[in-house]
């Protein structure tokens, strides 16, 4: 375990869609499968928010902003904009996005995940600065808003930093 | 939608079903360990989706797994997770050989581990097969070492395609009377879930 996750044991997980406001010294938790980890993270303004998406694109369904790619991206700029950061100079760090069990079939949920993640950033011209997504296994990421780093952790591997 | 119709009634409903399985899976345990594990029905839990995790315990802990997936319209996952310590001996126990020290564990208790997630998957599936009078058709069992959070989250999906809530069962083991930090959590996709609640309902009227 990281050493910024371990000094932060106590703080509480990112949950299934929703979406966490990270100010200093607190750092964002998550554990991942198919779902994806996003992180949206200013530097200059030292703000970061992390959601946990579920599926891609609401379609009409309902459910709270951070449940769907094209609903979580824009509620986190908007949370980021009333801390005073500006979508311009805004960076991206993706996770998770996984098929856990290999499955087969036209509907893999984290391949979908990832492709309406990178399309919607690139719509709103956000820079993708570090990911680590996709194959058949979880993750656990942390989020430091202070460094803006985000520390992904696969069992059995090494840990990376975005 | 699953949240106008699954509510308490629909959980009664299933806390039979699940009580059955488990009485089921428990016989088909004791026979399979010489009558030392036992299970019991822990609890059926209507869950919000964000609390899933924290609710079940999951935490950031990597965990030993095994995982048979329901395959077909009406599909499912059912995980069984334990400890390292008291897989291992689970294992040792089923081999008739001393408790292996390695880190990683060797293909002989991963069988071992395997068959037992089978046959516990088997005799829910038995269970739901008779209730439903139609085959399921579980997929041979997977050993993982991952964290438990990642895998539940990837067995929700299907629920939560269309819900902001989970039904989970969950099972608790014990060895001699001691509760052990083994579970087995069942969840099903949405459409076998409406099809169990169809059918437990039918069954109470005819009887």
């Amino acid at each position: 375990m990281s050493s910024v996750a371990a000094a932060n044991k106590q703080l509480p997980m990112v949950g299934m869609g929703q979406i966490v406001m990270v100010t200093q010294p607190e750092v964002a938790r998550a554990v991942l499968g198919s779902c994806i980890g996003v992180t949206l993270y200013h530097p200059r303004a030292r703000v970061g928010a992390m959601a946990h998406i579920v599926l891609p694109r609401s379609s009409g369904r309902t459910g709270p902003p951070g449940k769907f790619v094209n609903t979580a991206v824009p509620h986190m700029i908007e949370l980021l904009e009333d801390a005073g950061a500006k979508v311009f100079g805004m960076v991206a760090k993706l996770a998770g996005g996984a098929n856990m069990f290999k499955a087969t079939g036209p509907m893999q949920v984290g391949t979908a995940n990832i492709a309406a993640v990178r399309e919607l950033l690139s719509e709103l011209g956000i820079r993708i600065a570090g990911e680590h997504l996709g194959g058949a296994k979880g993750r656990r990421v942390t989020f430091d808003p202070v460094t803006g780093d985000v520390i992904v952790e696969i069992a059995g591997e090494t840990q990376v930093v975005l | 939608m699953i949240e106008e119709h699954l509510v308490d009634p629909s959980l009664s409903l299933f806390n039979q079903l699940f009580a059955a399985a488990t009485r089921s899976a428990s016989s088909a345990m004791s026979r399979w360990t010489s009558g030392e594990i036992m299970l019991t029905l822990d609890e059926v839990r209507d869950i919000p989706l964000e609390e899933v995790v924290g609710e079940l315990d999951m935490g950031f802990d990597l965990l030993t797994m095994v995982v048979l997936t329901l395959e077909g319209d009406l599909s499912g996952q059912l995980i069984l997770t334990f400890d390292e310590e008291n897989g291992r001996r689970m294992a040792a126990s089923l081999l008739n050989r001393d408790v292996n020290t390695d880190p990683q564990w060797s293909a002989l208790e991963q069988s071992a581990l395997c068959e037992t997630g089978n046959i516990l998957g088997c005799a829910y599936i038995n269970v739901f097969t008779d209730l439903l009078d139609q085959e399921l058709v579980p997929s041979p069992p997977m050993f993982i070492q991952d964290y438990g959070a990642s895998v539940l989250e990837q067995s929700i999906m299907s629920q939560a395609v269309t819900s902001e809530r989970v039904i989970i069962c969950r099972t608790r083991f014990s060895r001699e009377g001691q509760e052990l930090d083994w579970n087995v959590f069942f969840v099903p996709s949405q459409t076998l879930l409406e099809r169990l609640e169809r059918a437990i309902e039918s069954s109470n009227e005819n009887n």
